[in-house]
This record gives C-alpha cells, structure tokens and sequence, in this order.
C-alpha cells in the first residue's frame, strides 16, 4: 500500500500541469459545495445548542386573526398575547416547561458610549426551560419575572461579553443603561448560545416584565390583542408530539371560546367559526423557530442543487481528464501486467491515485469555504460584523467535505481502473493505445456531452437570475431612488419620554433641513422598502365591507416633507403641513390605489372621514390630500392601499425613520447629517444610515446572492469544462495524428482538418446542449418562486446560454483544431 | 514526366546535419514503372515523400509534367497531387471507421465533384476491383490482401498520372503480394506511370526501371543515367 501511495505520488509529480489542473478543478468544486453546505447546515439543519433540543416544541395555531395586532406582519398564527402565553403555560399538562420570547432593540450605554444593540425580552423560565447555563454570574430565573417593572437586570450573551467586556467579570453586578434606564448585570449567558430564535444574535436577554423600559411606549402584557410572542415549550418526558397536540386541543378550543367572550363585534358565522375552525399546532422545534429560514429555504436548496451539479461536473470532468491520462498511461500498465500484476493490484493504484487528488483537493476546497461562506453569510446577515451564522467548519461540515471528496475521488477513479482492468496487451505493448481502450474514446466523447449539458444547466440558472436582478433592479419604485439618505432616530431609546420624542424629532428635522446641501427631508414611522409594515384595521365613510373581510390597509405615520423628499407626486388635495398637530382636525393622506379603489377616483376620495380600528371607531379622520402610488415592503411587492397618517398627531409614537434628499450625493452628505446630529444631542443613536439606492440592494439581497453565486458556478462549470474539453480533444487530436496524415495525404487542406476537429467537437457539444436545454426549461420551474417577470423558458436567456456554450467550446477546441492542422503527413505516417 | 535535378534533402537534429537525399538527378518519362531499392536508410521514402509532394523542404529543382513544382508554394504543390498523383502505403493506411466505399471515396471528397458523380467513379472503382461484395465492410473485417486492394482503389479512383507505392506488399504473404503486383502491371499497362520503393527483388522484376538509393545517394539506375553514377563513384 505504501508503495502504491509512493508511486501515485511520484505519477503525479510527473505531471504537474495535470496534477495541478486536477486539484484546483477538484478545490473549486468541493469548496463551492462546502462553502454552501456550511450555511446550509447552519440555516436548515443545525440544532440549537440547548439540552435535548428534539424535545422542544413550537406553539402556533390556525382560525381567525381578525382584530389583532401584530408587530411582525404577516397572519401572525406563530405570534401570541402576553395573557394567552401565561394560560397555555399555566394550564398544560404535556410540557415540562413553556417560555415566551421576543425580538427588541435598544439603546445600551455602557462608560457613556451609547450604542444600538439587539436584545431578546424573554420569560424568567426562558433559560431553564432550554437548559442554558451561565458563563458567569447566573441566567434569568423566574423571580426576575413576577413584578411589572420590578426586576431591572439584564444578561449578556457571551459574544457581547466577549467583544464589548473582553470576558471580565467585573461587569458582575455593574449597572448598564438600558433606554436611558438603569439595569444591573446578572450573568452571562453559556458560550456558543445565541436564542431559542434561530438566526437572530442578541446581545442582551431582558425579563418580560420590564417590557416598559426595553421596548419604550409599549404596555402590552395584559392585552390579549396584542400579538407579539413566540411560546416555545418542552414536551415532558415520554410524551409524543401527536400526544401533545391530541392534549392542547380541548385547551385551545376553551381558550378561543373565553378570548371570544371579549369580542363584542363580528358576525355569527365568525363568532361560530372564532372557535370551531381553529386549532392550535404544535411544530417540531429542535432547530429554533426563524423566520429568516423561511426566506431563505428555497434559495439556500437551489444553491445547494446548483453546487451539487457543479460536484456532478467536477467528477465528470476528473473522470474524462484520467481516462486521457490512463489511456496515455496504456503502455506502462500493459506492461505490469506482463510481469504479473494482479488485476486488482492496478486497479488499486489507480484508486490511491484518485484519492490522492480528491485529498489534495477537498483539503484546499476546506481551506477556502470559510472565507467563501463567510461572504454568503455577510449578505445574509446584512451587515459586515454582525454574522447571523458560524460559518467554522464545525463536524458535520468536516464530514460532509470529507465524505464529498472521497466520493467525487471513488467515481472519477472509477472508470479509469475499470479500462485497466481489460487492456490488450500485444496492442498495448506495441504503443496503439488508443486500440487498448477500444471503448474509452466513445466513453470520453460522452463525458465531455455531460459536461457541457451540465454547463448549459447552471448557464441557463445563471442566466435567470440575473435577468430577474435586473428586471427588480429596472422596477418603477413610485419614488426618486437617487440622492436620498434615510437613518432611523427613536429618541426612546436614549431615555427620552414619549411626550418628549415630539419635540426631539421636530428638533432633528429642523437641524437637518438647515444643512446646506439639504433639499428636502422627512420622516416615517414605517421605513420603505426595509420588508416592514404597518398594517391597520381601517373603517371607510361610505364602504361596508363584504362580510369576513377585514378592511387592513398600510397606514404609516408621517411627517411634512415626507413625499417632497420621497418625490412622490400630490395628485389631489393637499400635502401634510407644520399646522396639522395633536390638537387639530386629525388627516390623512391617501395613495392613488386607495383612493381608486374605495371612492373610484382621487377626486372624490377629498373631504371623506376613515378611522383605524374596528367597526365601532369614531370615523375621525379626514383625507386631506392623494399621493402617487410607491411600493412599500420590498421590490417585489406591488403597490398596496395605503394611509398616510400625520405622525405629529399622535404623541405615543417615538421612533422615525428620516429620509434626507441630498444635492450632493447623499454619501457626502452622510458626515454632515452624523456631525450635525451630534451636534444636536450626543444621546441621539443613530441607526441603519444608508443610502436608498443601499436599501434597494438591500431588499434584493437574496436574489442577487442567487445571482452573484449562480453567476460564479457557472464560471467554474465552463471553465472547467473547458479544461477537461481541451485536454481529451487534444489528447484525441494527438490519438488521430496518422488519421490526419492519411487524410492529408490523400488530399485533404488544411482547413478542411480544422473543420474536421472542430465539428467533431460541435456535435458533441450539440448533443449535450440539446439535452441540457429542455432539462433546464423543466428544472428552472422549480425555481420560478424566485424569479421576477421571468419565465423559466426565457428566450434570451436561452440563447445567451447556447451562444455563451459555443464559445466556450470552440475556444476550448481551438488550439487542438490548429494544432491537428499543422501535422506533417510523412512524420504521420512514418510510423511504418 | 518527371525531372529533377540537383534534388537534395536532410533533417536537421540538434547541430547535425543528416543527409538523406544527396544530388538527385532523375527523369521519369510517362509509362514507364520505376522500383526503388536500397537498404534501409538509404533515402528510398524520402524521395517518395518529395515525388508525393507530402515533404516540401527539400532544394533543388523537380518539374512535374513540365510544372516546376521548386517554384510553387504549398497549396499549389497540395492541389497538383490532389490531381495527379495516387499513393499506395505499405500498412494500407486505411480510415478504421470508415467503411470499403468511404474509405475509396475519400479523395474525391476532397475534390469538388458533385455526389452523385462520386458515388458513380466508387460503384466503378469497386467493381473494377472485383470489391462490389465488401463495400460496406470495415478494414478490421477485411485481410491484408483485401485491405491492401482497397488501398490501391482508393489510389486510382481519381485516375492519377503518376501512383506511387511505399513496400505495398510489405505486409503481405506471397500470394496476396503476387496479385498486388499483378494489379500494380495491369494500371501500368492501362497508362499509369507506377514508382515503388521495395525490398524484394521479386517485385521489382514487375517494373520496367530499377533504381537503387544508397546514403541518399542515387547508385545505380537501369536506364544508365552514367553521370549521376559517375559522380556518386568519384
């Protein structure tokens, strides 16, 4: 065995322009598949560092939403009241333990640097519940979680205690202002733990009765309309998950029946339906619950499908790359086994050989994963420093790479040992050795077919994604995208009453619209395209809606300047102004689409009252003025009703979201607004500063992710196939060198040579694309959740991927086309 | 038919210099069939190669049918022995995956002759040949004897002046090289000029001129060109 592994290792010395072409076909192709299956695992399939993770549950529920609020959006079904959590956990029998917990920000000043940190507000059972230790100090109890505001502690995760505290423990029992609040530290939370909410990092864990000071202007433990918790319990031992939810149900349906007892409106088919047609579900939770894996499922498995044809190819090409090498290599095992080698004997060394190459290469592919995943995961995360995910090649992503290697080594070394198994030796001695492997020629010819079909594959993915980028990217977003800089100012979070926050943020755009450069600048409690909204139950003067529907529409609330600054055009009426405050006449503008569709034209929309609330509100609001239409959540999201609520008439609200339009570019302007803000109030945090056209990018993040990796992919496959497609055409050139002669000989020019190569090699390529091209129709199907007004058979797309293949192949056969042309027919045929 | 004068060739290796064809002064008139002897290395296939116009980098001058090929650059040499000129290789040389007809149409294919002509001169060639039966047989499926005729088949089928044979019964027992060679008098007969180059003194005894190469040196030629002796004996 050494033997063999020395002699492979001296074959490949020999060859170090194979040897290097192999390890670096075999480092990219592995390292792509590492570098996706690192956040792959991480995202999808890795549990949480609790105990026991396979016995945690998630509680979430169907029926009747209707007359909730929720903070997340969406039907909110994974989201419950404060009250509602406190009855499921009071009142259970299956579940050793039930937490509640949520996501926050606030501001955190630490020796007088204030900072924005994330935080998790969390019940006092939360670290019992999923096992979580202490670093130091100790984690939230129970206690920390009876009295209403009566526990101002705080633990920290390890990661903050780590980079903000460098892992003293003297902040033990220190205090923290939290929003301008005093909060003690307790503990830290266990090393490698980061919540029960997977892929989100907060830095601080807050009890749940200091919802008051954590999330400022918010008071919502008793409301049972207010949905904003997730519940996460752990099923007792012995105890099934189809146990449990068999036990829950006669729970849940008592608790719709006494949550009904306190709604007074709503039909009788609904108030029929409130209970009988809900139930709770309970999800396997060992993975922790994450929004954020919804979102990126789908393109995290098509980038997974995507790298694994790209593993297909790299194997492919391997395997096509040795047989040219075993056939060149016909004479010297003819020779072996003359002398008496085993079959199986060659057959191993042929094997050593390819495990060596697949070791060098998923080495290599290991060393460059990290960093290749590590950009993967910065685009999820959204930020340079605040990875969401590990991207250390922990276990499971060794042994994946290690399994991924040895395979991808096992089949390319395949088809090579297996022609050495049957050589014919008197040819093979006499150096024909392209008759020594009769059928390897043929075998070559349809690997280079496969490569090339799979090339068209990942093109024409490629070609997808990046058509759909740019179509996202072309979007009429209903505003003026350029010379616009937003940031978000909660003067809550700096200890400043709501009361006070008025003030402060008539004070912030007064600084702000005094700068030079400053054409116009306004605020919105709902940032635009930032996947937010704020969506209200609304009654309109004039329209009964059907019954069932619930009439919800967008209603951010806004300051003067907003659409000047937005560069949304006023249709109709009048524009918001400094006038309209907390104790006038309370308005609203509307967009077009609102006003379309509840009046049927802009015009007539003027002058009429609406109210946010149910069917009992006071109608207490008026239309002042209509909008032009503007997408709101995202680029992808059409244009929805909305209402423009004026943010100065409610003085609950705290937090805005500025949008400042720059005469210079708004990144010059960037230090003028931080400087100015200072300036202002040191206290101020200012958060998320980036430029609209940044939040665009933002919001198409993940599919220029897609685009950007399935671009790359597609590289490599050609490039690789391109090398592969070289080296078996020159090697079958060089095969063909007394075909050639002959044919010269007999008359043939030497053009008619390079034809000869060349449409040799376009059929092959011929055969490969039109297979690939219908395979890539019916698989960019599965892809069309992703695509944006694209159809999976995209013309363009098509032939970009037909002309791009072409190119490739010709230039890949090129050199071996001139170089078949320059064969001298008597050197040719001399070999008689 | 053919005429050359002072005709010399070497390969060049490293700082050496080999000679292979040293002032070659011969005339081949039309008709007549030429043997080439010589021991190995003597210079017999290079001065196939040169008559073929396969090698180009002799000096000297060859006329061809009062063409001065020394004056003509590759593709005009290239397109004159696509015309004229027919090659016949010991090892037949022929096209593995290419079938009897295939095989013999081959430089037709090369000419622009239209198909339907093409495949009429192959359906006469081979039946000329006595070959009708094998025509869509491989060369693996063929003898020697058999291949060997495809091959000077496929050599004739344009009517060439002038077919040159390299050892074409080299690869043959006795009685197949005997028919060769009674294939080779009967084109000679028909009009062809035939040059071979051959071992075997029976084969050349089927020829009307014998010439021997010796060191590259033209050593003896039955027609008794003296001067060209005379000076390879001073």
């Amino acid at each position: 065995m050494m033997q063999d592994l020395r002699y492979a290792l001296r074959q490949l010395r020999r060859t170090p322009a194979f040897t290097v072409t192999a390890v670096l076909t075999l480092a990219l192709g592995i390292g792509a598949n590492t570098a996706i299956f690192t956040v792959f695992h991480e995202v999808l399939l890795r549990s949480l560092p609790v105990q026991m993770p396979g016995e945690l549950v998630q509680l979430s529920y169907i029926g009747s939403n209707m007359g909730r609020i929720n903070i997340f959006g969406g039907d909110g079904t994974d989201y419950f009241s404060y009250p509602m959590y406190q009855d499921l956990r009071d009142k259970s029998t299956v579940f050793s333990g039930m937490l509640s917990d949520t996501e926050a920000q606030v501001g955190a000043v630490w020796k007088n640097q204030p900072e924005l940190v994330n935080a998790e507000l969390v019940s006092g059972n939360y670290f019992d519940v999923l096992g979580v230790n202490a670093a130091a100090g100790r984690t939230l109890l129970p206690s920390d979680d009876r009295v209403k505001e009566g526990s101002p502690v705080v633990v920290l995760s390890y990661d903050y205690w780590k980079t903000r505290f460098a892992l003293s423990p003297a902040v033990l029992n220190e205090s923290i202002l939290i929003n301008g609040h005093p909060f003690v530290i307790v503990g830290v939370a266990a090393s490698g733990f980061h919540s029960a909410i997977n892929g989100f990092k907060p830095k601080l864990f807050f009890p749940m009765m200091m919802e008051a000071q954590v999330m400022p202007g918010q008071d919502k433990l008793a409301d049972r309309r207010f949905v904003w918790l997730t519940v996460v319990a752990r099923l007792k031992p012995g105890v099934s998950l189809a146990t449990a939810q068999a036990a829950m149900t006669p729970l849940w349906k008592s608790l719709r029946a006494e949550e009904l007892t306190s709604i007074t409106r709503g039909s009788a088919k609904f108030r029929e339906e409130f209970v009988a047609k809900s139930s709770m579900i309970l999800k396997e939770n060992s993975k922790g619950f994450s929004p954020l894996r919804d979102d990126l499922k789908t393109p995290l498995m098509i980038l997974m499908g995507m790298v694994l044809l790209l593993a297909a190819m790299t194997c492919v090409n391997l395997t096509s790359l040795l047989l040219v090498r075993a056939a060149a290599r016909g004479r010297e095992f003819a020779v072996r086994y003359a002398l008496g080698a085993a079959r199986g004997r060659v057959m191993r060394q042929m094997l050593i050989e390819g495990l060596l190459l697949g070791t060098l290469g998923g080495g290599l592919g290991l060393l460059i994963a990290p960093m290749a995943a590590s950009i993967l995961v910065r685009r999820i995360s959204g930020s340079e420093n605040d990875a969401l995910y590990s991207v250390a090649p922990g276990g499971v992503v060794l042994w994946f790479n290690i399994a991924l290697s040895l395979g991808i080594s096992l089949l390319f070394s395949m088809a090579p040992a297996w022609q050495m198994m049957k050589p014919s030796l008197n040819e093979a001695l006499r150096q024909q050795s392209a008759s020594t492997l009769g059928g390897a020629q043929r075998f070559r010819r349809t690997a280079i077919a496969i490569q090339i079909g799979l090339s068209v594959l990942l093109l024409s993915g490629a070609g997808l994604f990046v058509r759909t980028l740019h179509k996202l990217k072309a979007q009429n977003m209903g505003i003026a995208t350029d010379h616009l800089l937003g940031f978000a100012i909660d003067p809550s979070l700096s200890g400043y009453s709501a009361k006070e926050s008025l003030g402060v943020q008539n004070g912030v755009r007064s600084a702000l619209a005094g700068l030079p450069g400053t054409k116009w600048v306004g605020g919105t409690t709902d940032p635009v395209l930032s996947g937010n909204q704020e969506r209200r139950s609304l009654q309109i003067e004039g329209y009964s809606a059907p019954q069932g529907e619930d009439v919800a529409v967008e209603a951010p609330h806004i300051t003067p300047g907003y659409m000047e600054a937005l560069g949304i055009p006023l249709i109709a009426g009048r524009d918001l102004s400094e006038a309209d405050g907390v104790n006038t006449q309370k308005v609203a503008l509307v967009n077009q689409n609102f006003a379309t569709k509840y009046f049927g034209s802009p015009q007539k929309a003027l002058g009429h009252y609406i109210a946010t609330g149910g069917p009992a509100t006071k109608l207490d609001i008026q239309i002042i003025g209509v909008v032009g239409d503007s997408k709101h959540r995202g680029v992808r999201e059409g244009v929805v009703s909305t209402v423009y609520l004026a943010f100065a008439q409610y003085p609950d609200l705290s937090g805005l979201q500025f949008y400042v339009r720059t005469l210079q570019t708004p990144e010059m302007a960037e230090n003028n607004v931080r400087a100015a803000l200072h300036g202002l109030d040191s206290k101020l945090v200012v958060d998320s500063m980036k430029t609209m056209d940044e939040q665009i990018d933002d919001s198409v993040s993940n599919e220029r992710m897609i685009a950007l990796l399935a671009v790359s992919f597609a590289l490599v496959a050609l490039l690789t196939t391109a090398v592969g497609l070289y080296g078996v055409l020159a090697y079958a050139t060089a095969q063909r060198t007394r075909e050639i002669g002959i044919r010269m000989a007999l008359g043939a020019q030497r053009m008619a040579v390079v034809r000869l190569v060349l449409l040799d090699m376009a059929k092959v390529a011929l055969i490969g694309i039109a297979v690939a091209l219908p395979v890539s129709v019916l698989m960019a199907r599965w892809l069309r959740s992703q695509l944006f007004e694209v159809q999976p058979f995209d013309p363009l797309t098509l032939i970009g991927c037909v002309v791009v293949t072409a190119v490739m192949v010709m230039a890949a056969a090129a050199l071996p086309a001139r170089r078949a042309a320059s064969v001298e027919p008597t050197k040719a045929l001399r070999t008689e | 038919m053919i005429e050359m004068k002072n005709l010399e060739r070497s390969y060049r290796t490293g700082h050496t210099e080999t000679w292979v064809l040293r002032r070659i002064n011969l005339t081949i008139r039309e008709g007549e069939f030429v043997t080439v002897m010589g021991p190995s290395g003597a210079g017999k296939s290079s001065l196939l190669n040169v008559l073929a116009m396969l090698d180009d980098q002799w000096r000297g001058e060859f006329y061809f049918a009062d063409h001065g090929v020394h004056a003509m650059n590759r593709k005009q040499r290239a397109e004159l022995a696509r015309r004229r000129i027919g090659m016949v290789f010991q090892s037949y040389h022929l096209l593995d995956d290419l079938t009897v007809a295939e095989n013999i149409d081959l430089p037709l294919s090369y000419k622009d002759i239209p198909k339907s002509e093409r495949q009429a001169l192959v359906a006469d060639t081979l039946d000329r040949f006595n070959i009708v039966g094998k025509k869509d047989l491989f060369p693996s499926q063929l003898s020697g004897g058999q291949q060997q005729l495809v091959g000077i088949a496929r050599a004739v089928i344009h009517k060439p002046d002038l077919l040159l044979a390299d050892e074409p019964t080299g690869n043959l027992h006795s009685e197949q090289a005997k028919e060769i060679m009674q294939l080779f008098r009967a084109l000679n007969e028909q009009g062809t000029t035939v040059v071979q180059v051959t071992h075997s003194e029976t084969n050349a005894e089927y020829g009307t001129r014998t010439i021997e190469l010796r060191d590259g040196w033209l050593y003896r030629d039955t027609a008794g060109l003296e001067a060209n002796v005379a000076e390879v004996k001073a």
